[in-house]
């Protein structure tokens, strides 16, 4: 369960927590002015939880995932990943840290249109040596099976749907098997019922690979579909750890739609 | 560091496709490289094929491929060229035609004096030349009256263009040379004008008068010669054989010169023509440069999202970096193997019809100028598209990687 407050114990808690972020603030200039997107925000995120980051526009969601996902720097304060301060790191440590830790699912999906849909899942491992071809195709070939586009392998993202090509983007974070997924708005560019589908099957892969799901959200039906949720405004944290949906609800719910996303 | 390193095939894969992912804007960067490169290619084959004519010109007109002569006469036996005569001529003529690579080797003796038409005198610089090889030499030399010299124009003349109207004399006309011999004495000789000639150099027909070597050698009273002409087989042979006969020829004072170094102005009309074309190239490099780095530029903008995903995904920023260098590299060799082709046609096909030239300064001689095809040429021409395209995308490259990834990724929205 996410919790507020400055991580104290660092070290004892790095190996429960996937996540912590410790009074981070983030402001910048905006002609004269000076806007604060974040404040004083700390928070845990234990290993394996499927969590939405709820809010409004410009409550400052997108912003905190991006320090999660060390792709910006914030003004104050720290986050750790899986206990490491990722502080004071240089931008390609800071790649190699993604790269082997952290998955991305973007709004706009993001694709490479140039590449094929296994070769676009294929990508991020094309920087880790000790995957062999062999290895590298079966694993293509299993999260393309797992979001269900296995016929469609050898197309372009411009011969996908959204939800396609949403779910391509989902085969790419998973591919080099990392500890947290981070997905900024993921269902926004897309119709209600595929957003939810989407959703589903993250869900799913949650549940199945205990892979950590940080997902930012200001649709009240997607937000219903987490486990856990904080929400934000004005950049600041005002509510944490609620229980967005029970393990026995998830249970019934699947049940009812089916995992058909 | 490796190539592999530096490029793998995944990376040279992903080049390829997005270099054909707007094939129009592809073409329209091709273009402006293709027509660099072929710009290149033609100015520079147009300007070496300027430098071949006037050398091979001057070889086959005035001095042959090299000349043997004693010490010191090249500098000062324009005043005194008695006093530089080789002795014995027959025999180091033997010599030098030993030397392979060696065409014809010809005795020649200077002289200096008037010669008269009946009512006025004109000063000249003649040569007694050996005629049946002067002519297999001089394939440049244009006769505009009469004949060449033959072997039994005992006292025939050939005079330059400007020796002849000067005096007012064609072919048939007498006319009379006087001289003084090495001794001091004044000669006379008497001679029948045979033809009047023409080379590049206006100055040169405005005093030269070529007789035959044994009524030269008759007048002036000596058995000598004052330099041998060498014609080799091939012109590009000049420095190495001109090595070899030194070496042959040393501790005997005698030199051996060669037609860039008896031509000052040979070099110094190449040294203006690739000062010229230096700046042409630098120009050119420029143009292709500015055109590629906007077509580069304009295309890498629409990909700053993509540059923030791929680093957003794990790529560090010198992977970037080298993607889009092997993206420009890749466009320039493509651009510039198009243009060398390209080029190439061009150069066979102007050179096939030619181009008219008008007579250079100092000559009343026009030429057909054609485009050389020069390997030299052909590879400068081709590394200035792949370099100036490589170049043109390192800025760039350079900019999309120093924008923070979350700048990079917000452009896609």
């Amino acid at each position: 369960m996410p919790s507020a407050g400055p991580a104290v114990e660092t070290n004892s808690k790095g190996p429960r927590l996937a996540v912590c972020v410790e009074d981070l603030s983030k402001d910048y200039a905006l002609g004269d002015e000076r806007v604060v997107a974040l404040a004083n925000v700390s928070l845990n995120i234990e290993k394996g939880v499927f969590l939405a980051l709820a809010g409004p526009s410009g409550s400052g969601k997108s912003t905190l995932l991006n320090m999660i996902g060390c792709i910006d720097t914030p003004s104050r304060g720290r986050v750790f990943i899986n206990g490491q301060d990722v502080s004071g790191r240089t931008p390609d440590q800071l790649a190699g840290l993604r790269a082997r830790t952290i998955g991305f699912v973007f709004q706009t999906f993001n694709l490479f249109p140039v590449l094929t849909a296994e070769e676009n899942v294929e990508y991020p491992l094309h920087h880790v040596d000790e995957i062999g071809r062999r290895e590298r195709r079966e694993r293509v070939r299993h999260f393309l099976h797992v979001v269900g586009l296995t016929n469609y392998a050898r197309h372009r993202p411009n011969q996908l749907s959204g939800g396609q090509r949403q779910r391509v983007a989902i085969a790419r974070a998973l591919v080099a098997h990392p500890e947290i997924v981070l997905a900024d708005e993921p269902t926004a560019n897309l119709d209600h019922r595929t957003g939810r589908n989407i959703l589903r099957l993250m869900r799913r892969i949650n549940r199945e690979t205990k892979v950590t799901f940080i997902f930012s959200t200001h649709d009240p039906q997607v937000i219903r579909m987490a486990d856990r949720r904080v929400d934000l405004e004005d950049g600041q944290i005002v509510r944490l750890g609620v229980r967005a949906r029970s393990d026995w609800r998830y249970a019934f719910d699947r049940a009812r739609d089916g995992d058909d996303a | 560091m490796r190539f592999a390193a530096i490029v793998d095939s995944a990376m040279l894969n992903f080049a390829l496709r997005n270099l054909f992912r707007h094939t129009g804007r592809t073409a329209l960067t091709m273009a402006a490289i293709v027509a660099g490169v072929v710009g290149l290619m033609l100015s520079g084959g147009f300007v070496r094929d300027i430098f071949a004519k006037l050398g091979e010109s001057i070889i086959h007109s005035q001095s042959g491929h090299l000349q043997v002569s004693r010490a010191g006469f090249q500098e000062n036996g324009s005043r005194r060229p008695e006093h530089y005569l080789i002795g014995d001529p027959a025999r180091l003529e033997a010599r030098i035609a030993a030397v392979p690579g060696v065409a014809d080797v010809m005795a020649r003796i200077s002289f200096s004096g008037l010669l008269n038409n009946g009512r006025s005198d004109v000063a000249i610089v003649g040569e007694g030349i050996e005629p049946a090889k002067e002519t297999r030499l001089g394939t440049s030399l244009s006769i505009i009256a009469g004949r060449r010299l033959r072997a039994d124009d005992a006292t025939g003349a050939m005079l330059g263009d400007g020796v002849a109207s000067t005096l007012k004399v064609a072919p048939g006309d007498r006319v009379t040379l006087m001289l003084a011999t090495e001794g001091g004495a004044l000669n006379t000789l008497d001679l029948d004008v045979v033809g009047v000639f023409r080379t590049f150099s206006k100055d040169y027909d405005a005093r030269a008068v070529k007789i035959p070597i044994a009524a030269a050698q008759e007048v002036l009273n000596t058995a000598g010669a004052s330099t041998m002409v060498v014609s080799l087989a091939r012109t590009q042979d000049t420095a190495s054989i001109a090595a070899t006969l030194g070496s042959t020829l040393a501790g005997q004072g005698l030199e051996v010169w060669t037609w860039e170094a008896l031509n000052d102005f040979y070099a110094k009309t190449v040294k203006l023509y690739e000062r010229q074309f230096g700046v042409l190239r630098a120009i050119i490099l420029v143009m292709v440069l500015l055109s590629v780095a906007n077509s580069v530029n304009m295309s890498l903008f629409e990909r700053v999202p993509e540059f923030g995903t791929m680093r957003a995904l794990g790529d560090p920023a010198s992977y970037i970096v080298r993607l889009v260098l092997v993206e420009c590299v890749l466009l320039g060799v493509i651009g510039a193997t198009v243009g060398v082709g390209i080029g190439s046609l061009l150069s066979a096909i102007i050179s096939y019809f030619g181009i008219a030239m008008p007579p250079p300064p100092n000559s009343d001689v026009g030429y057909t100028a054609q485009i050389a095809l020069v390997p030299g040429i052909v590879a400068g021409a081709f590394a200035v598209g792949v370099v100036a395209t490589g170049l043109a995308g390192i800025p760039s490259a350079l900019r999309a990687v120093r924008m923070p990834v979350v700048d990079a990724l917000r452009q896609a929205i």
